[in-house]
C-alpha cells in the first residue's frame, strides 16, 4: 500500500485552521444570534433556538423582500454608473499627461475622507430643491459619489500597471486607439476593475445614512432596518438582516468571478 | 484634438459628479467650521484641539497600526494565493479569506463585541477547550478591539485587490526565478511586490480613508476614552447640535487622509514622469 | 452606453411611480421595537379605522442620533423651501422638540385632538426649558434606572451614596457608558450632579446662571474618582450587553430598552430595576406633526388614536410595559389590575414620583456634558 503523508500539511493545516478560526469565529456569533431566542450569561451557547425573529423580519408589513430588491437595484445601478464614469477617468489619469492629476485624484477621495455626518443635511437640501429626494436616482447618485473613489483609484492603478508596449504593439499592427484599448488594455485591467465593482456594490449595499436622507421614506432599503436594529443592540434582527444581505453580495461576487474566469482571462496574453 | 483636452473630457464626468454632489455641499460645512458666532475665526479649531487632541492622536495611531497590519496580512495571503504550490491549500485559502468583506461595519461591531468580550464567545471557546482558566479571561474591547475589527474587515479588501494584481503580472519572471531555485519568500519580496506596489498602496490608502470615517466600530467596541474622531463628531452634533466643532474635526480628519494620499500621489507622480 | 440607457429607463420608471392616495408617513427615532410598534400594531389599527389609508414608518435609529436625523431632515426641507414635507408624524426625544418649536417646524395641534386634554404633566408643556405647550403629545414616558442581577447583587444600592460604597467594595462591577454612547450614561451623570452638585431644582427649572457651573468641580472630581472603580461600557446597548454576559453586575439603563432586551431573550428574566435616590432623569418620547405636512387631518387623527386611553393601555402598557404618555388615571381604567401592577414590579409609583426627575434645562445640560468631557474623561 502506498500510503503517503504529505508532511507539509501540518504547518499548512495549522495556519489555515488558525485563519479559519479568526474568520469564522466571529461569524459563528452572527449565525448563532440569527437563530437564538434566548441567550445570556452564564450560558456559553443559546438557551433556546427558533425562528420567531425571522418571522418578524419577514412580516408582510416589514417589506423586507421589497427593500432587498430596492437595495440590489440601487447597488447594481451604482456599479454601472460608477464604472461608466471611472473607466474613462481612470484611463485618462493613468495614461494621458493631465495637469493637476494629483489634485483630481484627491478631489475624488474627499467624499470618503470627510466624515459625512454634517454634509448630508446640505446634500439633502440640494436634492430637495431639485426634487431628487425620494427617488432611486437620487440615492444612486449619492452612492456613486461615495463609490467613485474606489472605482477611479483602482481603475487608475489597474491601467497604470499595464505595460505600455503591449498597447503600442497593437497600435503598430494597425489597430485603432479604441480598438487597442478594447482588445488589449481593458482585458488586462479587468481583474482590477471588477474588484472595484465588488467594492462599489458592497459599499452601496451597506450604506445607510445617505439613503435615509435622500431616499426615505419613498425609497427604503434593507440597511435602514439593519442600522436601527444594529445600533439599538437588537442582535437577532441585525444578524438576520446581515445574513440576508450576504446573499446578493456573494451572488454578485460569484457572477463577477465567473465572468473573469471564462471570458476575460482567456483573452489575456493574446 | 490635443491629448490633454481628451484627457480632461474623459475625467470631467466623474469629477463633475463629485464636485456637484459632494464638494459643493461640503463648502458650507467648511465655512461653518470657521464660523464663530457669525464671524470668521479659529475658535472651533482651538476648541476641537483643546478637547480632542488626545483623540486625534489616538485615531492616527489606530489607523496607522491597522493599515500596517492589513498590509502585512494581505501580502502574506495574496502571496500564498499567487505562489502557493499546493492547489488544494490555495483553493481553501481563497475560499476562507474573503468572508468579512461582506459583513457591514455595523454588524462587524456587533459580532466582534460579542466575540471579544471578557465572557464573549472567544474566551468561552478557549475555556471550554481547556486552553484557559475563567480567571485568565480578559476583554479586548478597547483600542485592541478597534484594531482587530479594522484588520478583520479590511484585510480581505486589500487582499482581493492585491491578489488580482499579482495574478495579472507576467508569470515568466516568477518561473525563471523558481527555476533558479529562489525561495518563495524571496520571489514574493523581490519580484512580485515591486510590481504590485502601486495596487498595494492604493488599497491601503482606500482602507485608511474608510477606517477614518467609520463610526459604528469605535462606538460599539471602544467605551474608554480616548476614542476616535468620528465618535466625537457624532457626539458634538447629537448632544450639542454643534456643527462648528464637528466640521472642524471633519477638516482635521480630511487633512490627515490628504497627507496619506499625497505621499502616494507624489510617488506615482515620480513614476509617471519617468 | 447601452447599460446606461437601461439604467436611465429604469430610473425614470421608478421616478414617475405615483404615490398612493392617502399615505401617512411616520418617522420614528428609537429602537427597532418603535418601528415594529407602528408596523405591527398602530398602523394596522389606524388603517382599519380609516379605510383607504396606508401607514408607512421609517426608523431613524436609537438615541439622540435618531432624533437628530429627524431634525436635520426638517431643516433640509425648510432651507430648501419645500412646500409640502415628506413626513406627516414624527416621534422624537424630548430634547429635540425645543429646537423644532423654536424654528417653527411644528404644528400646534394638541388642543385640536380629543386626547389633548388627557395630558397634564409638566413635561408636555416644557421641554428642557423651552415652552412646547400645544405642539407635542407624549407617546410614553421613559425613565432611567439601575438594572442589576439579583444573583450577583442581593442588596442593590438604593442611593447614590450607596452606589459609591458598592463600587468601592466591588471594583468594576458597576458599569455605565460615559456620556458619548447614549443617554443612559448621561442620565447617570445628571443624577450625580443632582446629588452632589448643588441646586438640583435650579438645574431642572432654570433660570440658567453661569456661576452655577462653578459648584460642580467637587462633584466631577469625585465622579472621576468613582469612575476608576467603575467599568465604562460602549453605549446604552453596551451596558445591557455587558449585563447580559455578566461582565458587570449593575448599571444605568433605559427602562424601555431593558424590557425589550428581556423580551428578546437577551437578558436573564431574573434581572431587576432599582431607582436610586435622590433620583435619576427620565424623558418622554413625543409625537409631533410638521406644520407643512400634506396630510394634516390624517396626522392628527393618527396621534389622537395613538394617545387614546385604549391604545395607551393596550399598546404602550400591555405590550411593552412602558409608562404611559397621557395621565395615568385614564389609562389605568382600561386595564386589569395585574397588568397595571406589572408596570411597578420593581419601582413603586411612590418611588417613581419621588426619584423620577426631568433632565436639566438645555443650557445646563450642555454645560454639564462639556464639564464632564474636560474634567472626567480627560
Amino acid at each position: 500500500m502506498s500510503f503517503q503523508i504529505d508532511w507539509k500539511w501540518i504547518p499548512r493545516g495549522i495556519a489555515l485552521g488558525l485563519l479559519a478560526f479568526i474568520i469564522f469565529g466571529p461569524l459563528t456569533n452572527l449565525i448563532l444570534w440569527a437563530v437564538a431566542e434566548r441567550w445570556y450569561f452564564p450560558h456559553v451557547l443559546p438557551l433556546k433556538y427558533g425562528f420567531s425573529f425571522w418571522a418578524n423580519v419577514f412580516s408582510p408589513r416589514g417589506n423586507a423582500m421589497a427593500s432587498l430588491g430596492t437595495s440590489v437595484l440601487i447597488a447594481g445601478l451604482t456599479v454601472i454608473v460608477s464604472l461608466g464614469l471611472a473607466i474613462p477617468a481612470g484611463y485618462a489619469l493613468a495614461r494621458l499627461r493631465l495637469p493637476f492629476r494629483g489634485l483630481i485624484l484627491l478631489a475624488l477621495l474627499i467624499p470618503q475622507a470627510f466624515p459625512n455626518l454634517p454634509v448630508y443635511v446640505n446634500i439633502a437640501r440640494i436634492f430637495y430643491q431639485y426634487s431628487l429626494n425620494g427617488t432611486i436616482l437620487g440615492v444612486v447618485l449619492v452612492h456613486v459619489t461615495h463609490g467613485l473613489v474606489y472605482a477611479v483609484w483602482i481603475a487608475t492603478a489597474a491601467f497604470s500597471a499595464i505595460d505600455r508596449e503591449l498597447e503600442e504593439a497593437a497600435r503598430s499592427m494597425g489597430a485603432s486607439a479604441l480598438r487597442g484599448f478594447w482588445d488589449v488594455t481593458l482585458p488586462i485591467a479587468a481583474p482590477g476593475l471588477l474588484a472595484s465593482a465588488i467594492f462599489v456594490f458592497l459599499e452601496s449595499l451597506d450604506e445607510f445614512t445617505g439613503t435615509y436622507f435622500v431616499g426615505a421614506p419613498d425609497v427604503t432599503t434593507l440597511p435602514l432596518l439593519l442600522y436601527t436594529a444594529g445600533s439599538g443592540g437588537n442582535y437577532q434582527i441585525a444578524s438576520i438582516t446581515a445574513l440576508i444581505l450576504l446573499v446578493p453580495s456573494i451572488a454578485f461576487m460569484f457572477v463577477v468571478e465567473r465572468f473573469l474566469r471564462s471570458d476575460v482571462l482567456s483573452k489575456v496574453g493574446h | 484634438m490635443p491629448i490633454q483636452l481628451i484627457g480632461f473630457l474623459l475625467v470631467a464626468p466623474a469629477l463633475a459628479v463629485v464636485l456637484l454632489l459632494f464638494i459643493v455641499p461640503l463648502v458650507s460645512s467648511v465655512t461653518g467650521a470657521f464660523d464663530v458666532g457669525g464671524a470668521f475665526g479659529f475658535g472651533n479649531f482651538t476648541k476641537a484641539l483643546d478637547l480632542y487632541s488626545g483623540d486625534i492622536l489616538f485615531t492616527l495611531v489606530i489607523v496607522l497600526l491597522s493599515s500596517a497590519l492589513i498590509g502585512l496580512f494581505s501580502v502574506m495571503i495574496g502571496g500564498y494565493l499567487t505562489l502557493g504550490t499546493n492547489a488544494r491549500a490555495v483553493a481553501i485559502l481563497r475560499w476562507i479569506y474573503r468572508w468579512p468583506l461582506f459583513i457591514p461595519f455595523i454588524v462587524v461591531g456587533q459580532i466582534l463585541r460579542t466575540f471579544l468580550a471578557k465572557n464573549g464567545l472567544m474566551n468561552n471557546i478557549f475555556i471550554e477547550l481547556g486552553l484557559m482558566t475563567p480567571a485568565a479571561a480578559m476583554s479586548f474591547l478597547d483600542w485592541r478591539g478597534i484594531v482587530v475589527a479594522f484588520v478583520w474587515k479590511q484585510t480581505p479588501f486589500v487582499t482581493l485587490l492585491l491578489a488580482g494584481a499579482m495574478a495579472s503580472i507576467d508569470q515568466s519572471t516568477i518561473e525563471a526565478a523558481r527555476n533558479l531555485g529562489a525561495k518563495r519568500v524571496r520571489i514574493l519580496i523581490e519580484i512580485v511586490l515591486p510590481q504590485v506596489r502601486q495596487t498595494l498602496l492604493v488599497g491601503l490608502i482606500l482602507s485608511f480613508v474608510t477606517m477614518m470615517s467609520v463610526l459604528s466600530v469605535p462606538l460599539m467596541i471602544n467605551a474608554q476614552s480616548p476614542t476616535m474622531i468620528t465618535a466625537n463628531m457624532a457626539f458634538r452634533i447629537n448632544a450639542h447640535g454643534d456643527y462648528g466643532v464637528a466640521n472642524a474635526l471633519g477638516l482635521i480628519s480630511l487633512l490627515m487622509t490628504s497627507v496619506a494620499a499625497i505621499v502616494y500621489l507624489r510617488q506615482t507622480m515620480r513614476e509617471h514622469s519617468q | 452606453m447601452k447599460a446606461k440607457l437601461i439604467a436611465a429607463t429604469l430610473v425614470t420608471g421608478l421616478f414617475c411611480t405615483p404615490l398612493a392616495a392617502a399615505e401617512l408617513t411616520v418617522l420614528t427615532a428609537g429602537d427597532q421595537n418603535m418601528v415594529d410598534y407602528v408596523n405591527e400594531y398602530l398602523g394596522p389599527l389606524f388603517e382599519k379605522e380609516n379605510p383607504g389609508t396606508k401607514v408607512r414608518v421609517v426608523g431613524t435609529g436609537p438615541g439622540d442620533a435618531g432624533s437628530q436625523k429627524i431634525l436635520e431632515r426638517f431643516e433640509a426641507q425648510s432651507k430648501a423651501g419645500v412646500a409640502k414635507w415628506d413626513a406627516d408624524v414624527a416621534v422624537v426625544h424630548e430634547k429635540f422638540v425645543g429646537p423644532m418649536v423654536e424654528q417653527k417646524f411644528l404644528e400646534a395641534y394638541r388642543s385640536k385632538i380629543p386626547s389633548g386634554s388627557l395630558v397634564t404633566r409638566a413635561n408636555a408643556k416644557m421641554a428642557l426649558g423651552t415652552n412646547v405647550d400645544g405642539y407635542v403629545m407624549p407617546m410614553f414616558n421613559s425613565q432611567t434606572a439601575l438594572a442589576y442581577n439579583p444573583a450577583l447583587v442581593p442588596n442593590p444600592p438604593k442611593s447614590y451614596d450607596e452606589i459609591v460604597e458598592f463600587a468601592k467594595k466591588n471594583p468594576k462591577q458597576f458599569g455605565y457608558n460615559g456620556i458619548k454612547g447614549g443617554a443612559s450614561g448621561v442620565s447617570f451623570v445628571m443624577g450625580w450632579i443632582y446629588a452632589y452638585g448643588g441646586d438640583a431644582q435650579k438645574l431642572m427649572n432654570g433660570p440658567f446662571d453661569e456661576s452655577e457651573t462653578e459648584n460642580w468641580d467637587k462633584a466631577f472630581a469625585s465622579l472621576k474618582e468613582f469612575s476608576r472603580n467603575a467599568t465604562l461600557t460602549p453605549g446604552n446597548a453596551g451596558t445591557l450587553d455587558m449585563l447580559s454576559r455578566g461582565e458587570i453586575a449593575i448599571g444605568p439603563v433605559w427602562v424601555d430598552m431593558f424590557y425589550s432586551w428581556k423580551a428578546n431573550g437577551q437578558l436573564p428574566p431574573e434581572m431587576k430595576l432599582v431607582l436610586p435616590s435622590p433620583g435619576m432623569p427620565g424623558q418622554p418620547m413625543h409625537y409631533v406633526i410638521p406644520a407643512k405636512t400634506a396630510n394634516k387631518d390624517l396626522a392628527q387623527k393618527f396621534v389622537a388614536l395613538a394617545t387614546s386611553p385604549k391604545v395607551q393601555a393596550e399598546g404602550i402598557v400591555k405590550r411593552f410595559n412602558w409608562y404611559p404618555g397621557i395621565d395615568a388615571q385614564h389609562v389605568q381604567a382600561n386595564l386589569d389590575k395585574d397588568t397595571w401592577q406589572k408596570l411597578f414590579t420593581d419601582i413603586s409609583p411612590e418611588e417613581l414620583a419621588k426619584n423620577g426627575k426631568p433632565f436639566p434645562i438645555a443650557p445646563y445640560n450642555k454645560a454639564i456634558l462639556e464639564a464632564y468631557e474636560r474634567q472626567v474623561s480627560n
